[in-house]
């Protein structure tokens, strides 16, 4: 029975967290371009030479990729998903699974507009995939553990923001690319007709506007995990500062994106190659100086 | 058999149903965008699979591994040959199993037969009977010979592991429980007993990259001179047929003006 209770709220907060990012991000938005979170067609639309298997499974892989991620994310010190060894680590690999809907949709829907989106997607999962792993890898250095409890755990006397700042803005970035907002929105930009979105009508929309603000949220909410100490703090319930955290790196990522020029994703592999890499590999070699000198690793 | 087991031997079922179907319709659509993608699919049931066994690093690593290689395989095969196959072949006579993995492929209206029947002109029909022909022509180019040949040795190396399977089922089975912290004890063999065969296997593929990396920039001393040889002439234009209208750019504007002055 408590099992299901907090099931039930767990899948109840996640519900919530998306709706409310699904409110929020078209006040955070400064310019036209609205990408990932712009409205699909109000009509139940259909392609006129789809492969329909592809471009029926699409959204349903998102949903599930957002769902499955999230059973990670920890919202109290009780209350989690699960709470498996290799958690973020899964967390990361089942996150991909947007790309390949995204993919899937593109492809399946055959427009040349959606078909151009698949390609640019598939280029800029490319693009953040290495650097997003170095980001990450500095706080389970810290912590000895892919667990994210553990990881929280681990930053009761010092979040990784202070310890990791380099890392904490590379994950910002990544994140970014992850979520495919503001810089970053070439597979969802104006000049592809928004990409996949413009292809799903009626409920299928829908689903996709789901998970796409969806991805959002989680990716800001395993921010507050790894550098802002997650569910941890004095005096409120855990899940309330844990809201606060999220909320606080999700308006942060759209806040810096707002403020940058759109990158192409030739642009984007550049950026990444040259420097998020180079950034990451010395972010690992701080991280591991400070383990030596006996800051954070305990 | 309690609830436990059950959930156990479903899960195996789906898992199973999923890597065995997903290598059949790699085998068998006509779409190569659906063949890397069921491929992919038959992959993550190997995952499914891994995971059951308590093996959750590795299942993680196999979906890790073949979600954005699988995506970026498909991409450069797209982009290299365009998908032949796809909704052309759809429409063709095919087996049952080939029919069934590439139905969805065939457009939901026959617009172009729709529109054309509307003018019964002679040079449409024509067309149709061009198109028929032509997918005729695919028809047969598309069966390979070899095919019900591998499908034969599958099924006859599936027959000798189910014999096995059956002939000798005492296959030992250790009560022993993994290690709950797999990528610590994964980690430390790394870099502890397998250290050096883990850093040759990084030095090899920094070496690849490198490699390809200078075979892919202009050099100044190519091995072969056919290399700059151009692989396309550029052909000489025919020659336009004759205009009796004097093209716009031959006449002398001046000249108009001063005319149309003398006349006034």
């Amino acid at each position: 029975m408590g099992i299901i209770l907090s099931l039930a709220a767990v899948i109840l907060l996640f519900s919530a967290g998306t709706l409310i990012t699904i409110l929020i991000e078209p006040m955070l938005s400064t310019t036209d371009e609205e990408g990932p979170a712009s409205n699909s067609p109000k009509n139940n639309i259909y392609p006129v030479h789809p492969d329909s298997w592809l471009y029926n499974a699409a959204p349903a892989v998102a949903l599930a990729s957002m769902a499955a991620a999230s059973v990670v994310i920890p919202i109290d010190k009780s209350l989690a998903g699960a709470d498996i060894g290799i958690g973020l680590f899964y967390f990361i690999v089942i996150i991909d699974y947007m790309v390949l809907a995204v993919a899937l949709g593109g492809w399946g829907s055959n427009v040349p507009e959606s078909i151009e989106s698949c390609y640019r997607i598939i280029a800029q999962l490319v693009a953040y995939v290495v650097p997003l792993g170095l980001a990450v890898i500095g706080p389970i250095m810290m912590a000895k553990s892919m667990s994210t409890q553990n990881i929280i755990s681990s930053q009761s006397s010092l979040w990784y923001i202070v310890s990791q700042p380099l890392g904490f803005a590379l994950y910002i970035i990544t994140g970014l690319m992850q979520v495919y907002r503001a810089p970053f929105l070439e597979p969802f930009s104006n000049i592809l007709n928004n990409g996949i979105i413009s292809t799903y009508g009626g409920w299928r929309g829908k689903l996709w506007r789901i998970s796409l603000s969806g991805i959002l949220f989680i990716v800001a909410a395993m921010g507050a995990v790894l550098f802002l100490g997650g569910w941890s703090g004095p005096l409120l319930p855990g899940f309330v500062w844990m809201a606060i955290k999220t909320f606080a790196v999700l308006i942060l990522m759209k806040w810096i994106g707002q403020r940058m020029k759109l990158l192409s994703t030739a642009r984007m592999l550049e950026l990444s190659w040259k420097i998020l890499i180079p950034a990451g590999l010395l972010n690992v070699l701080i991280v591991g100086g400070l383990i030596l000198m006996g800051v954070g690793g305990k | 058999m309690n609830l436990g087991e059950a959930a156990q031997i479903f899960a195996f079922g789906v898992f199973a149903f999923i890597s065995i179907a997903g290598a059949l319709g790699m085998t068998t659509t006509m779409s190569m965008f659906r063949s890397g993608i069921f491929l992919m699919a038959s992959f993550i049931g190997v995952a499914g699979l891994f995971i059951l066994l308590m093996a959750d690093l590795l299942g993680m690593l196999q979906i890790m591994m073949y979600i954005g290689g699988m995506l970026v395989m498909i991409l450069f095969m797209v982009l290299f040959s365009n998908d032949p196959g796809g909704d052309m072949m759809a429409s063709m006579k095919m087996p049952f199993l080939e029919r069934f993995f590439s139905s969805g492929l065939l457009p939901q209206k026959k617009i172009h037969r729709d529109s054309h029947s509307h003018h019964n002109s002679r040079n449409n029909n024509n067309q149709a009977d061009k198109d028929e022909g032509m997918n005729m022509g695919m028809d047969m180019s598309m069966f390979t010979s070899l095919k019900p040949y591998a499908a034969w040795i599958g099924l006859t190396v599936t027959i000798v592991f189910v014999l096995l399977f059956l002939l000798f089922p005492d296959w030992p089975v250790k009560n022993f429980i993994p290690d709950q912290d797999s990528s610590h004890r994964i980690g430390m063999l790394l870099m502890g007993k397998y250290m050096m065969a883990f850093e040759g296997a990084g030095l090899m593929i920094l070496l690849g990259i490198y490699g390809a990396i200078y075979l892919a920039r202009p050099g100044k001393h190519p091995d072969s001179k056919d290399r700059n040889d151009p692989s396309s002439i550029n052909e000489e234009p025919p020659q336009a047929a004759e205009d009796p209208i004097e093209p716009f750019y031959n006449i002398n504007l001046k000249e108009l003006y001063e005319k149309s002055e003398d006349e006034k």
